[in-house]
Order: structure tokens, then sequence, then C-alpha cells
């Protein structure tokens, strides 16, 4: 044995190990035999400073309480569990409540947040159209392209940049209170609610069928028209 | 770190069906239990038959427990309840002290492994004064620093940050004291464990 694990093993009969030390030796404990005589004698010294009785190297009972329980069968790890799966199901729910309750008041608190953002209206702002009198300077100097109406579906127009969201929380607020509470909701809830976010943020959705398309009428990334 | 955290590693382990780290559970405990149960029964047979019952007793009732208490106020508990029912039960007062252990040493099936285990038979009793002596040797040879460590730890009962307080030294410190002192002790015990079978044979 070195020397590291026999002071691993003084410490754990002080119960002065770590846990995660406690775990690893008490498994070697369990099943190596000079370990375990190692292990008594350290009981045999400390019942000697204590002028206790009894003193034997094997001690006055270890031998016979390991005599004693080789006919009883090991404890089973299912009877075990009924007696500390009660304790274990009370612990265990609790966080999941927890998380539960954080994620609903995130989610009350974003579509409530929203729907006071844009009373009456659609939460995604459709980029706005083309104005009916925008004028588009291209370049090279050629004449700028007017958007006469909707009515002129041949007109090939530029389209403007998107305009941010009218919102009384940004976007980006609400996604950093999504991000602070996300340690207290589930990990797939979280993700729903920052997909949801990123995908209502115009520029960032790459999908076509995203608050960024164009409207009827608009081409996106029109190139002038030829004629 | 919770202060018994290596007593409930094992008890885990015993949980899952485990049996030897019942066996260091015991090997841990015995001395004190049996001084514990010593309170209330003064015959040292009957202490160890008491202490063995209550052994017995939690490892058949560990699947109860939760780890809300220490191990080992637990299995006290358990013990004092133990000694207490089989005082009421044999209708002895605590202190009496009247058991003739001279029928069981006359068993011949008696061999001399138990008759050498046994602290109340000569061979038991020379045995234990060695180890007796052999430890507190081993300690008075000691560093003043190892010696004050393993004492305040074992007789004292003083938790390894109590101990740095009261030597002015660091935890690790003592840790690394308290080891190096019983390695020390170990090595002197077991020459005399690995001698002293020899020497009990010879008064059988």
């Amino acid at each position: 044995m070195n020397e590291e694990l026999d002071s691993q093993l003084s410490a754990m009969f002080d119960n002065e190990l770590p846990g995660a030390e406690c775990e690893l030796l008490a498994r070697r404990l369990s099943r190596d035999g000079d370990l375990k005589a190692r292990w008594g004698r350290y009981a045999v010294i400390g019942a000697v400073i204590r002028a206790e009785r009894g003193v034997t190297l094997e001690g006055p009972v270890a031998g016979r309480v390991s005599a004693a329980l080789s006919s009883e069968p090991a404890l089973a790890a299912d009877e075990a569990g009924q007696v500390s799966g009660r304790a274990s199901a009370y612990r265990w729910w609790q966080p999941l409540a927890g998380a539960g309750l954080a994620a609903g008041v995130a989610a009350v608190s974003i579509f409530w947040l929203r729907s006071q953002a844009l009373p009456g209206e659609s939460h995604i702002r459709v980029p706005a159209m083309v104005a009916a009198n925008s004028t588009v300077a291209l370049p090279g100097g050629q004449p700028a392209l007017q958007n006469t109406s909707a009515t002129a579906p041949d007109s090939f127009v530029v389209p403007p940049v998107p305009q941010r969201r009218m919102m009384v929380v940004p976007a980006t607020e609400l996604a950093d209170y999504v991000v602070a509470h996300s340690a207290y909701s589930w990990p797939v809830s979280r993700g729903n609610l920052l997909s949801a976010l990123m995908v209502s943020e115009p520029g960032t959705s790459s999908t076509p069928g995203g608050s960024d398309q164009p409207a009827p009428g608009v081409q996106g990334n029109a190139v002038p028209n030829p004629k | 770190m919770s202060a018994d955290e290596s007593d409930l590693s094992l008890v885990r382990r015993v949980q899952r069906g485990d049996k030897g780290a019942f066996d260091a559970l015991v090997l841990k405990y015995q001395h004190k239990l049996v001084k514990l149960v010593m309170r209330y029964v003064r015959n040292p047979a009957e202490a160890e038959d008491i202490a063995q019952e209550a052994f017995i007793k939690a490892y058949r009732a560990l699947p109860q427990f939760r780890g809300d208490s220490a191990f080992y106020t637990w299995l006290y508990r358990i013990a004092i309840n133990t000694a207490k029912n089989a005082v009421v039960s044999r209708d002895r007062s605590p202190i009496e002290y009247n058991v003739d252990r001279n029928s069981s040493d006359s068993d011949e099936s008696y061999d001399m492994q138990g008759r050498m285990r046994d602290p109340e038979t000569p061979e038991g009793l020379v045995l234990t004064d060695e180890i007796r002596s052999t430890v507190n040797a081993a300690i008075d040879s000691l560093p003043e620093d190892l010696r004050t460590a393993i004492v305040l730890r074992e007789l004292e009962g003083l938790s390894y940050e109590e101990i740095a307080a009261a030597m002015s030294c660091p935890v690790g410190t003592v840790r690394s004291r308290i080891f190096r002192a019983r390695e020390a002790i170990d090595r002197r015990l077991r020459e005399v464990f690995e001698g002293g079978l020899g020497r009990a044979e010879e008064l059988g």
C-alpha cells in the first residue's frame, strides 16, 4: 500500500476525509483484507489510548458479528430503496417543482411583456412594406427606381433594411431575463424560449417563414429589372 | 464535508448489499460499544454479547437508517436500548457482576484462537496486556508533536480543525501527524501480532 492510501485511511477513520474520497476508499476497504486489518488496528490503538476494555487485535465482537451475519442475506438494494426512496422521492421533486415554477413564471412574463408591447397587433412586425412613395437610388448613376404602388407587381425594388420591432422591452433584455432565470428552468423549456426569441428577433432568423419574410409583392434581394 | 461522511459511505455500501463494509463499521466501533454497554452491565462477557446483539440489530435496521443523524449516534441508541432491555429481562442490577465464565472456558471445543481473542482468558489477557504495553510504549516513543496530535484525537475526541487550532498548525499537518503516529504504533503492533500468536499458543 502506498503512503497516500494509508493517509486517506487514517483520515477516513477519523471522519475527516472528503466525501468523494470516502466513496472510493469505502469500496476498497470493504474488499481489501489487509486494509481492513489495518483499519481494525487503528481502532485498537484508539481503544488502548482510551483505556477501553477487551482490546484484542481482532476485537471482542467483530468476528462473532461477522459469523452471525454470514447466514443472513445481504441487504437488498430495493429494500434499502424502499425506505430511502421515500426520502429521495421527497428530495427529487423539490428541484423539479422549483424548475417548473421558474419556467412558468418566465413564460408568463414573456407573454405578458409581449402583449404589453404590441396591443392589438401581431407580436411580429412585418418588415415594412416598401413605402408607396419610397425611392431607392441605384448604384452606377442609374435612374432611381420608384415604387409606385403595390399594384405594380413587376417593379423591382431593393427592400429596405428591416426595422426593429417596436417593443416596450427590447428583445435583448427579454433574452437576458430568460438567461438570468435559466438556472431555475428546464433546459428544454429554456432552449425553447431562447429559440423563440431568436426566431422572433429580426435579422436573426434564417428560415424563410420567419418574420423577415418579405411581404407579397416585394421581391427580396431583388435586382433591377433589365427592362 | 459532513463530519460523518466516512461512516455514511460505508453505510451506503451496506445498504446496497456489501456486507464487507459492515465489518469495517464493526471493527471501528466495537470497542466503544462494549465500553458503552459496560455502563449497564459490569460483566465483560455479557457486555460483548449485548454489543454483538446491538450490531446485529443495527445491521437489520440499516435499511431504515436515512443518515439524519450520525451513524455512531444511531448505533449507540440501539446499543443502549439493547442493554436496558437485557438488564430488565434478566432482572439484574446494572452493577451486578455474577457470571461464571468457567463453564464456557471448560468447553473443549473452545479453540485456541477463541481463547486468544477472549480478553478474559489467560491467553487473551497476555495478549491484551502485550497489546497495551506495546501501544503505550510506542506512543511514549513518538515525537512530541505526533503524540499530542494522536492523543488529542483519540482521547479527547477533537476534530482535525480543533487540533490544528490547539497546536497552531494547518489542518493538513494535523492529518499528517496523526497518520504518522498511527503508522509508527501500527508497525510495533504488527510485530506483536505476528509474535503474539506463537507466544499465546505456548501457554495452551
